[in-house]
């Protein structure tokens, strides 16, 4: 019992998410429908706060229960049209989102629970729901001639869209359609969204067959600009009448109206199920041990191959070619199946900047693009923090006050662009601000006053960046509350840096900023170059490697007390990778050694790293490492690449961020 | 005995079940759930349903038109029905009453009300 409890508790998290989630967009669409919002969008509001407060009240999260049965209170007015959609109204249902967000989180953090205090928005809600009345509902349906059974059977709030139908003098008609019980649900959804298209299917009563064969009769209630005829001619299949006791004389034309997006989302929900995450890790596991299991069998291939008979070693090497195109494919449909697109975050993103510009008083436009680029589930969790923060840098730093922005002669309104999109196997993201951008110089005064560096170094645009990300850096006069919250963008940096991406900043100084954000579709699964350096294996991800060359150590130079290489007339700094991990030092060969150079890359910059071979290309699974190497820069994890053979798999943002290198367009060594 | 739960909400669903289970010591159970009307509707020929617990507010159709349908059907019309809902929907329950739903819950409900309502509903000890 108590097992089962945890289940319900587990997919409580899980759906509530859902529910805040699909709030959150129905919100925004609540929003751009402006004047003429559909009601079938407010009852959905209105429905999922009426689950997530049954849900929230059952399992005894009283916080949640208790927000969401004051706002549902307000919706249930709302839907029943006792209070008007305006401005305010708005707000208060998107903060409402805000805080139920926050309660969930501080169901599994009490350091959220500590700070989320609901008393002001809880007497704002309950002062939206005292507003006047709309107006008062007569008992309208007189003028109708509808038949006890299907009046009894509606619930109070079709019965409040009935009348507002009447009331706004649409056709009030009867459809009575007869389906095969094997797919009524599929016809009955089809007609409902042409229905929906020019009017308003208040209720669907289900009968016996009327026709007295094996099939379901249902009838409609709709409400539509549509007449009799016109209805008929749009649902041929089924029987119509008009219920007014009066028709009316003159019909007007059917409107050309959008499509009815909700049922159609409804529709392409239904065939999809929830699963934990960690079901699907673990799925990842057993693949990846999988194809350490076909690596071995590899090897057996080849250690066979002189002593067999061909025939054998032929049918062998087809076996294991097979088996490695099905494991592809497996492989592939995981991954898949872990991938969800961004848009997934824009609506919690666009929240945040409404809230934002209006706090600091400044007109902001959101544009987001790319929402159908997919990532990793979990790094899409991951990547919100982080996001969110860039964009409140933008808005607290970039962006202009309206006034100074008129007088640079720009647009008064500022625009944050968030553009995401696939590249090779990676995905980009770019924040782009049109604000100020970013002045060395006052990175340079800040940095000094911070004793972050000392008032003699030159801080070119490069530097400046690197400064911004440097651990006890703002630019803000005063912590502001917005940038603030005591988290700088080395914690961003940070954070992206454990999902193996990276991130860079791009400024034109009055023009605006770009922060860009690469990060590895996903850290499951990954191609890696196996090189030998030192006597050891090391796994290099295949994303970071942009070649490898073969040269003799009579190639290296030293510039600076630093190895370097002249490739394609710019200087390369190398780094030995068994240096890095202080498996070797002398480097007192001869001139006619030779070694490999694997030119990695990470962000903007990249670095030569000298091997002393290079084994063999493969896929890896990452495994987390010990504690006592996690501190060590320049690890990423670890990786079985053969029969108990574990190596160590390199991390070339953080080998760079140690040993510097070189950025991309300039010819001078690294700075360090 | 068998039972079709009709709600919309699968942490809801999975509540429901789990406390059915536990209550039901006494008697041999088998638990139906259904996601919504539709699927309601699709399950009774495929079972013998002793008792149907639903949810008004729900996709599609709603816990009042299923009543409806079930209360008016030849064959099903006898199948003791339990609406589930929210104090909200105060006007909702009478409506169901009139329709001819046997038992009516009030969510939140202790788990002991639920248990206690079912063994009436199925007249089980």
């Amino acid at each position: 019992m108590t097992r089962d409890d945890d289940r319900a508790r587990q997919e409580f998290t899980g759906e509530a998410e859902e529910l805040l989630d699909s709030l959150s967009r129905d919100l925004a669409e609540l929003e751009s429908q402006g004047k003429d919002v559909r009601p079938e969008l407010v009852n959905k509001i209105f429905r999922s706060v009426h689950s997530l407060k049954g849900l929230a009240g059952m399992l005894g999260f009283s916080g949640i229960a208790e927000l969401s049965h004051n706002l549902e209170d307000m919706l249930d007015k709302l839907r029943m049209g006792k209070i008007a959609i305006d401005r305010d109204l708005v707000d208060l249902l998107y903060d409402s989102v805000d805080s139920l967000n926050r309660l969930l989180l501080a169901i599994n953090d009490p350091a959220v629970a500590a700070l989320v205090d609901v008393t002001k928005l809880t007497s704002r809600i309950h002062l939206m729901a005292s507003r006047q009345p709309q107006q008062k509902e007569t008992d309208v349906l007189a003028a109708l001639t509808l038949d006890e059974h299907t009046r009894r059977s509606l619930t109070e709030y079709e019965e409040h869209r009935l009348v507002e139908n009447v009331r706004t003098g649409k056709h009030i008609l009867m459809l009575e359609v007869t389906f095969a019980f094997v797919d009524f649900d599929e016809q009955l959804r089809a007609i409902t969204a042409t229905l929906s298209e020019s009017g308003e299917v208040i209720s669907t009563l289900p009968s016996l067959d009327a026709t007295g064969g094996a099939g379901i009769s249902f009838r409609l209630l709709y409400g539509s600009t549509l007449n009799e005829q016109a209805a008929a001619a749009i649902a041929p299949q089924a029987k119509v009448s008009d219920l007014r006791v009066a028709p009316l004389s003159v019909a007007p034309p059917p409107p050309a109206t959008e499509h009815d997006e909700e049922e159609l989302s409804l529709r392409s929900m239904s065939p999809t199920v929830r699963v934990d995450i960690a079901r699907l890790d673990h799925v990842m596991n057993i693949v990846g041990e999988l194809i350490i299991e076909k690596t071995q069998l590899d090897n057996v291939t080849r250690s066979l191959a002189p002593q067999q008979s061909r025939a054998l070693l032929q049918e062998l090497t087809k076996i294991a070619r097979n088996l490695d195109r099905k494991l592809n494919d497996l492989q592939r449909s995981v991954v898949e199946i872990r991938m969800v697109p961004i848009g997934q975050i824009y609506a919690r993103l666009s929240r945040t900047v409404r809230k934002l510009a209006r706090e600091l008083n400044k007109e902001i436009e959101l544009v987001l693009r790319g929402e159908d680029t997919e990532l990793d589930k979990v790094m899409i969790e991951e990547l919100t923090d982080p996001l969110m923060h860039i964009i409140r840098n933008a808005l607290d730093h970039g962006i202009e006050p309206a006034e100074e922005r008129r007088k640079k002669g720009k647009a008064a309104v500022g625009r944050v662009t968030l553009n995401a999109y696939q590249q090779g196997s990676s995905v980009v993201i770019d924040v782009r601000d049109d604000g100020r951008g970013i002045d060395p110089k006052g990175i340079r005064d800040a940095a000094v006053k911070r004793g972050l560096i000392t008032s003699d170094e030159d801080v070119d645009a490069q530097r400046a960046y690197e400064l911004l990300f440097a651990p006890g850096f703002s630019t803000a006069s005063a912590v502001s509350e917005i940038s603030g919250r005591g988290v700088g963008l080395d914690v961003v940096k940070r954070n992206i840096q454990q999902l193996k991406g990276t991130i860079d900043v791009l400024s034109e100084p009055g023009a605006g900023t770009t922060f860009r954000i690469i990060l590895p579709i996903t850290l499951a699964i990954i191609q890696a170059l196996i090189v030998r350096a030192g006597g050891e294996k090391f796994a290099i991800p295949l994303a970071s490697v942009e070649e490898s060359l073969r040269i003799y150590s009579r190639d290296i130079r030293t510039v600076e007390r630093r190895e370097v290489f002249t490739l394609r007339e710019s200087t390369l700094p190398l780094l030995r990778l068994a240096d890095a991990f202080g498996m070797q030092d002398g480097h007192d060969e001869p001139p006619d050694t030779k070694h490999f150079i694997v030119l990695t890359r990470a962000g903007e910059k990249s670095i030569g790293l000298l091997v002393d071979a290079l084994v063999r290309q493969q896929e890896i699974v990452i495994k987390a490492i010990g504690e006592r190497l996690k501190s060590v820069p320049g690890i990423a994890g670890a990786t079985e690449i053969g029969e108990s053979e574990i190596v160590l798999v390199i991390d070339v943002a953080s080998l760079i961020e140690s040993f510097g290198g070189r950025a991309r367009e300039t010819r001078a060594a690294a700075n360090r | 005995m068998k039972i079709l739960v009709v709600e919309d909400s699968s942490s809801m669903r999975a509540y429901l079940s789990t406390i059915i289970e536990g209550g039901s010591e006494s008697y041999d159970l088998e638990i139906v759930e259904a996601s919504s009307g539709f699927e309601a509707l699709k399950s009774l020929p495929h079972h013998k349903f002793d008792a149907i617990l639903t949810d008004i507010n729900m996709p599609d159709i709603n816990g009042l038109e299923l009543v409806s349908f079930l209360k008016n059907h030849p064959v099903y019309s006898k199948i003791p029905i339990m609406v589930i809902s929210t104090e909200s929907s105060e006007e909702d329950r009478k409506r169901a009453s009139a329709l001819g739903a046997e038992e009516y819950l009030v969510k939140p409900f202790e788990s002991g009300e639920l248990v206690d309502k079912l063994r009436r509903l199925l007249r089980v000890a």
